[in-house]
């Protein structure tokens, strides 16, 4: 467990939803979710675009405040931490955002070395012998000079996996991290983050995704969200006793096999 | 798992509570606007005073603020200074042929209002808009949460920056300002209405309270543009959409703020020097 790790029962899970609730203008996002996630497990966060699960994940990360239930990250209720405490939580946590999210004022090297020298106990060798042992992991050694405007989407993506991994966090939330990928690229993604989970075996992880071919290699457990409710949550095998919309989704034929 | 949380829809109001909330909300809006304003302002300064503004950053932003507004102050407050002497002293020929005080009377007004004044302006439509778009751009490309999912307090390293950079820059502009009205006036009252420069260049009616009251004002908006466009830019929602609102709330918002402040601070001085 991290320094985040703070005294207080909480069943085992690293991170906890109860009856997690966000609204905005439009109405509510999220209603009444209940998730949990254990040490080690990779939980598949699935459903159709615009039905809650980046919300939900900010919500976890501590991002976006809930307006009903709450959160509980290494047995602490967010939404009663100070900042400070807030901050000590969230460097437990490793957060590959949706579109990218580098620092585009800063090297790609300066954007992994980032969450290092937040720290501010590293000693700046040993961050730049990480950083270009890390970036030479995805491909990207030659990478570490050039702004992310010079990238391609798929070595974006490879660095933000990287800046989210490199101070090896107990939580990972990764927020679609093959939108707008080709095939290829994207497997290559979901292979990188089965390599990153290995490297510590007890680290947990969400993947938002619509990619359920790619996910089934790495996910143990899926929750589907549809209008900001959890829908269904199991393994594949309970796929087939799930109402229809989850086994369309799954990609579910006729006789109850997945396809 | 299916959870069943019925939420009421929300009852629709009365017609006096309709007519209520058309006449209430501008003003609820623009105090929600203060109330961020005044709450960045705080932590801005809690993270100053704490020193969490990277030296580095500060002189980046010193640089964009002072440095790149050079040649924009240069042509408007030169400009400023042409116009403002051809029309008093056109005005003095048809009254009192006597240029004497001109120079005397155009200094002690670039000092105290115009040259702080004109010179905020500038800065809260060049260097304004310039924060809410490259702060409001980070925050719908998500590069704001990433900074907080880094333990990095965003005020801290977008903000304080940019208040310490403009507060010490706004008031270097402001005496430069005085220096090229000056320059500016003195040459065009000699060429067209004879004006000898040393008459031109008198500082007879220049008092302290004068000097204070212009470096207050600058400080003043060095602090505020980019606590105000800061704002604008945080509150940024959806895409580049958001960011142009977010862009032209902040060159009004700023603009409007360098007017609201040169009035209180003005007025405060009135009372305190009675100038």
């Amino acid at each position: 467990m991290s320094a985040a790790a703070a005294p207080g029962a909480h069943d085992g899970a690293v991170l906890r939803a109860e009856g997690l609730g966000k609204r905005f203008a439009g109405g509510w996002v999220l209603e009444g979710v209940d998730l949990a996630l254990h040490p080690g497990e990779i939980v598949g966060l699935v459903g159709q675009g615009g039905h809650g699960k980046s919300v939900l994940l900010k919500c976890l990360a501590g991002l976006l405040a809930p307006d009903a239930g709450r959160v509980v990250a290494f047995g602490e209720d967010l939404a009663t931490l100070s900042s400070v405490r807030l901050a000590k939580v969230r460097e437990a946590y490793g957060y590959v955002f949706q579109n990218y999210a580098l620092f585009d004022f800063m090297t790609v090297a300066d954007n992994v070395a980032f969450p290092l020298r937040q720290r501010g106990d590293a000693d700046e060798r040993a961050v730049k012998a990480l950083v270009r042992e890390r970036l030479a992991e995805v491909g990207l050694a030659a990478a570490v000079g050039l702004y992310p405007r010079e990238l391609s989407g798929g070595m974006k993506k490879r660095v933000g996996l990287v800046r989210a991994t490199v101070t090896d966090p107990d939580v990972i939330l990764y927020d679609d991290p093959s939108a707008g990928l080709d095939p290829v690229t994207s497997s290559k993604i979901f292979e990188l983050i089965a390599r990153m989970q290995e490297r510590r075996a007890g680290s947990a992880a969400i993947v938002v995704s619509h990619d359920i071919d790619r996910m089934r290699a790495i996910c143990a457990r899926y929750v589907m969200l549809e209008r900001g409710r959890v829908v269904f949550e199991g393994g594949e095998e309970d796929v087939a006793g799930a109402p229809r919309a989850v086994s369309d989704f799954f990609d579910l034929d006729g006789a109850g096999v997945l396809a | 798992m299916v959870n069943d949380v019925h939420v009421a829809p929300p009852a629709p109001p009365r017609w006096y509570e309709s007519l209520f909330i058309a006449v209430g909300a501008p003003f609820t809006a623009v105090g929600r606007e203060l109330r961020g304003d005044v709450a960045l302002a705080f932590a801005a300064l809690g993270a100053i005073f704490r020193g969490a503004a990277g030296r580095r950053a500060v002189v980046q932003q010193a640089y964009a603020v002072g440095n790149r507004s050079l040649f924009f102050i240069t042509a408007t407050l030169g400009f400023l200074g042409l116009i403002s002497v051809y029309q008093v002293a056109t005005q003095i020929q048809q009254i009192l042929p006597d240029f004497s005080m001109l120079g005397a009377a155009f200094i002690q007004l670039m000092i105290r209002e115009f040259a702080p004044t004109i010179t905020g302006l500038m800065i809260a439509t060049r260097v304004g808009s310039g924060i809410a778009a490259e702060i409001g751009s980070m925050v719908v490309t998500e590069q704001v949460d990433a900074l907080r999912m880094c333990n990095a307090d965003p005020v801290e390293y977008l903000v304080a920056p940019r208040v310490l950079g403009s507060v010490v820059m706004v008031p270097m502009l402001s005496i430069y300002a005085v220096l090229v009205a000056t320059l500016a006036g003195m040459a065009l009252g000699h060429a067209v209405f004879d004006i000898p420069t040393q008459t031109f260049l008198s500082l007879r009616l220049v008092k302290g309270p004068d000097i204070v009251l212009g470096l207050v004002k600058a400080v003043s908006y060095g602090f505020w543009i980019p606590i105000v466009a800061a704002h604008a830019g945080l509150s940024a929602t959806g895409g580049s959409a958001g960011v142009g609102w977010a862009t032209t709330r902040a060159v009004v918002a700023t603009s409007f703020a360098v007017v609201l402040l040169d009035f209180v601070i003005s007025g405060a001085s009135y009372v305190i020097f009675s100038v």
